[in-house]
């Protein structure tokens, strides 16, 4: 597998590689097998090998608030891209472009670290005073408070690799500078506005702090549901072990899409490569 | 402007008017509400509540422990309440009363005919009694007991520990290869200070003396934690320091563990054929906690100050807390608060039998709640973080518990 | 209006309100006694939340563990993800199958991650703990002894992916030139590693160190998911202190102080980091 010249050195990373491989994929492979356990054999560490039931997917699709959940974070994911995209896109571009944004970069870097706890406060209060608790709103308000800077950072880096010919070029054709940036510019960083979207849509989807505190039956994303699960009933393993599988798969399969655009996206122009 | 007359008016003579003016309208009371088995009666009872009352329709908001204490905040902040009943936990009353949260039920009690408000425990419905009103009526009650493998105990000619000097003697005997004489529930925080209270009281130890004063570091509440570590290095499974709730249950259940100190109502659960414990089911018995004053745990009805349909609240809260409806639940498996359904031999034969409620009508006999006051959540936070740290070896007992009464000065502030 | 403040006007709108303004007012939350429970109570008390909050062993604690879980997490990852990269870097067959799984982790919602570990960590229904019974060995995890460094393992499962993925990209951008002037010099791999490979990543591996400090300070689900804060304190994180503090015991004020030191003390790190960093490579 490695073109190390030493045997010895390509045994060791071969068993290295493979050894990372188990480690990540063995939770992947349980929580999996968790979900398709009849519920009786639940809590059972040594079962391997039975017959596959479909019990615990079927109660979470028809007789639990799981749709409802990913519904509700489908839903406050999207619009937070969106608002993000909208706001977030001009934005980039000028701190690309113009001078006198260089202190700009850093503080929508500054904007996107900001530790939630400062922020949770006010926002739980702001919005019981708007009457927004248990609502999907105030998530999305909470969410873009990380979502806008990251995907604005992410954008950055994006246009930094624009030539500048290009909307020079389409000055030249007639164009204004803001035509130039809607019409040749943002079109020409697609996969950009792609990978950011997703990386946003990602974030906000798997969010649980603001999500816990901020929503309520009608508004409960997905991640507060999972945590949910975990009741003075006892623990509802193999239902838990569903709702985890559909709150991972759908972020794995996107984020997969992205990945090589990841990394233009987190250096966000701060590291040349 | 509506919502200022009304309040005018006593509240019962009001909704009188509108039943026999047949002007009720449709109103829509919102519920938030536990997810744990009582629930599960309640809401089926309920349809048939709605059944009988088509212009009221009730809406249960049920979610996790953990979520409910914020919501019930924000519902109680909002000019009009998101939720017009709440389910009041025993620690909360005072603070949430002394907020101005809740609506004084005594009006309406008293103008609610066959209620019968006397018939509650009185050990349980005095938690809801906060500077003389009543904010709250009993919903259930999680009154601590011990739950034991009955067949082992026989087997093996035990009696069952009355002191805790008895209990720790058997459960380390009972221990052997990894059959383990006590699941025990040590995790930070509620779930440790639930369990260790018992140990205390039976130590004759206390939070508070009769005069306020924190006597959580005296000689009894030392010795009764330093039992309780002793009886979890003896008697409890390897690396249990951690476990809350559903480790210790699922334990007893698959037959790994002789005894817990849990809710009574979990032995009907345990019992159950074809339930959580599967073949052993039927082999657990419920008996009072060794030393027999026992923690107390009531889950209340309570009506929204804020709330804007109070008068259909209490109609459903009457309804569902009322003589009749409270036996038909406790049949149905719910806990009982009710002296006359805990005597009744209809709810004995078609219920769980009469040595269960017998038992248990004993242990509300001499029980208390886990913590008062208005600081009550945070007080057990405190406590129950330093409980934790003694029997993770962290602290010595003493230690812990000077620690523990600081912490209760500082959350008292 | 130039076309560039035009361009940057509603980042600048939004941000402000959702972040300015809840900024301004939790700094103003920090000065008040504002407990939810006595609303109509709220008086301003000056620093008194602070120092309150500044001799509270608990806060105190939660910040000690909060650096350890930091440092710890962030240093493993570091060492965990340059040593992943440099291999996979040399893998010659299934390169992208294996990095994309190895990737997988940083994509998924923490609170499952927390919650999947809590049960294959438990010592009565995990499968971990089972095997390694068979095995002979028993090990507490979340016991007093290993619950903060089993708190950092699950942080180093699931963010050793993002070091691995900021690496592999900086690696695979290297210049060839130097790799072979030192093959030809007949440098061995450690000296070519530490002389070259290392200090032209630096500037990768402080961006890494910083996004993933900076993000390690919010840990919040795992704890949340497994140990509650236990035993004892150990496991109390600052997110979890401040979740606690504001939202348990409804104490906004002094969660709000508890916030704004938070606030300074990741600056202080911030500033730190950067000011070694380039003493480093003036240095090299």
């Amino acid at each position: 597998m490695f073109d190390y010249p030493n045997l010895g050195a390509r045994v060791a990373a071969t068993i290295a590689i493979i050894l990372a491989l188990f480690l990540v994929l063995f939770p992947f492979v349980w929580v999996f097998l968790e979900s398709i356990k009849p519920p009786e054999l639940g809590a059972r560490p040594d079962v391997w090998v039975f017959t596959p039931s479909w019990a615990n997917w079927q109660e979470v699709a028809f007789e639990s608030d799981v749709p409802l959940n990913i519904a509700n974070s489908f839903f406050v994911a999207a619009v937070t891209v969106l608002i993000s995209l909208l706001c977030g896109a001009p934005a980039a571009y000028a701190f690309s472009r113009f001078r006198g944004f260089s202190g700009a970069r850093y503080g929508i870097l500054g904007a996107e670290m900001m530790p939630p706890a400062i922020l949770i406060l006010p926002f739980f209060l702001l919005l019981y005073h708007l009457q927004l608790i248990d609502s999907r709103i105030g998530v999305i308000a909470a969410h873009l408070t990380f979502v806008l800077p990251v995907v604005t950072w992410f954008l950055i880096g994006f246009f930094d690799e624009v030539p500048k010919d290009l909307e020079s070029q389409a000055m030249i054709d007639g164009f204004t500078r803001f035509q130039a940036f809607y019409l040749v510019i943002l079109p020409a960083v697609r996969p950009g506005l792609a990978a950011a979207a997703v990386f946003g849509f990602v974030l906000s989807w798997n969010d649980l702090f603001y999500a816990l505190l901020l929503t309520g039956s009608e508004s409960r994303t997905l991640p507060v549901a999972i945590a949910g699960f975990w009741t003075f009933r006892g623990i509802e393993m193999g239902k838990m072990a569903v709702a985890i599988l559909i709150a991972i798969i759908p972020v794995l399969i996107l984020s997969h899409s992205i990945q090589k655009h990841l990394i233009r996206g987190i250096g966000g122009g701060a590291v040349k490569y | 402007m509506n919502t200022l007359d009304r309040r005018m008016i006593i509240p019962p003579v009001a909704s009188a008017l509108a039943l026999a003016a047949g002007i009720a309208s449709a109103q829509e009371i919102n519920v938030i509400i536990e997810e744990v088995p009582d629930y599960d009666i309640v809401r089926e009872l309920t349809e048939q509540f709605m059944a009988d009352n088509p212009d009221i329709t009730v809406t249960f908001d049920a979610m996790p422990f953990d979520a409910m204490r914020d919501r019930i905040l924000t519902s109680s902040l909002a000019p009009t309440a998101t939720y017009d009943i709440i389910i009041i936990d025993n620690p909360w009353s005072e603070e949430f009363a002394n907020a101005g949260y809740l609506e004084p039920l005594d009006g309406y009690i008293a103008a609610t005919e066959g209620y019968d408000y006397d018939d509650f425990v009185p050990a349980l419905a005095d938690i809801s009694v906060v500077g003389g009103a009543t904010y709250g009526v009993p919903y259930y009650n999680y009154a601590l007991g011990l739950i034991v493998r009955q067949d082992i105990f026989d087997e093996r000619g035990l009696e069952t520990p009355k002191t805790i000097e008895d209990y720790q003697t058997v459960v380390a005997d009972l221990t052997e290869g990894d059959f383990y004489g006590a699941a025990m529930q040590p995790q930070r925080g509620y779930k440790i200070m639930e369990e260790w209270k018992n140990w205390l009281y039976a130590n004759g130890g206390e939070l508070f003396d009769a005069d306020g004063n924190i006597i959580i570091n005296n000689e009894a509440a030392v010795t009764a934690l330093e039992q309780y570590i002793e009886t979890f290095n003896a008697a409890a499974p390897p690396n249990s320091g951690s476990w809350g709730f559903d480790e210790a249950l699922r334990a007893v259940a698959s037959g790994s563990a002789a005894t817990m100190l849990s809710y009574n109502w979990m032995l009907p659960a345990l019992n159950a054929e074809g339930g959580m414990a599967g073949d052993l089911a039927g082999n657990f018995a419920l008996h009072e906690v060794p030393g027999g004053k026992a923690v107390l745990g009531l889950w209340s009805w309570g009506i929204t100050a804020n709330s804007e349909n109070k008068d259909a609240a209490w109609e459903y809260i009457s309804w569902i807390s009322g003589p009749e409806v409270a036996k038909q639940r406790v049949i149905m498996g719910g806990a009982p608060v009710r002296t006359s359904v805990l005597n009744d031999p209809e709810v004995w034969e078609q219920g769980f039998g009469e040595d269960y409620y017998t038992v248990l009508a004993g242990i509300l006999e001499d029980a208390a709640p886990l913590s008062s006051g208005n600081n009550a959540e945070e007080l057990i936070e405190v406590v129950g973080t330093e409980l934790s740290a003694a029997v993770s070896g962290q602290k010595t007992a003493q230690e812990a518990l000077d620690d523990a009464a600081a912490g209760i000065e500082r959350a008292n502030r | 209006m130039h076309l560039k403040y035009k361009m940057i006007v509603p980042l600048v709108l939004v941000l402000s309100a959702i972040m300015l303004y809840p900024l301004a007012f939790s700094g103003w939350l920090s000065f008040q006694d504002y407990r939810l429970t006595r609303i109509d109570e709220v008086h301003p008390v000056g620093l008194e939340n602070y120092r309150f909050v500044a001799t509270d062993p608990a806060f105190l604690n939660a910040m000690r563990n909060t650096l350890t879980f930091v440092f710890g997490a962030v240093t493993l990852e570091l060492i965990l993800g340059l040593s992943l990269a440099l291999l996979v870097q040399r893998l010659r067959i299934m390169r992208g199958f294996v990095r994309s799984i190895l990737l997988a982790p940083m994509f998924i919602t923490p609170i499952a991650v927390g919650l999947m570990f809590r049960f294959l960590l438990s010592s009565e229904i995990g499968v971990v703990s089972h095997y390694l019974g068979l095995l002979g060995l028993s090990v507490d995890w979340f016991g007093p002894q290993m619950a903060l460094l089993t708190i950092i393992l699950i942080d180093v499962w699931q963010w050793t992916p993002f070091m691995l993925l900021m690496f592999l990209a900086g690696l695979e951008a290297l210049p060839k030139a130097p790799f072979e002037a030192a093959r030809v010099d007949g440098a061995g791999p450690w000296l070519t590693f530490s002389r070259i490979t290392l200090p032209m990543l630096m500037p990768v591996i402080v961006v890494a160190l910083i996004i993933r400090a900076l993000d390690a300070f919010k840990v919040f689900e795992y704890v949340f998911a497994t140990t509650r804060g236990g035993p004892g304190d150990q496991t109390v994180t600052i997110m979890y202190f401040i979740y606690q503090t504001g939202f348990r015991f409804f104490r906004m004020g002094e969660a709000a102080a508890a916030a704004v030191m938070l606030i300074a003390v990741i600056l202080v790190l911030v500033v730190a980091l950067v000011k070694f960093s380039k003493i480093d490579r003036s240095k090299g």
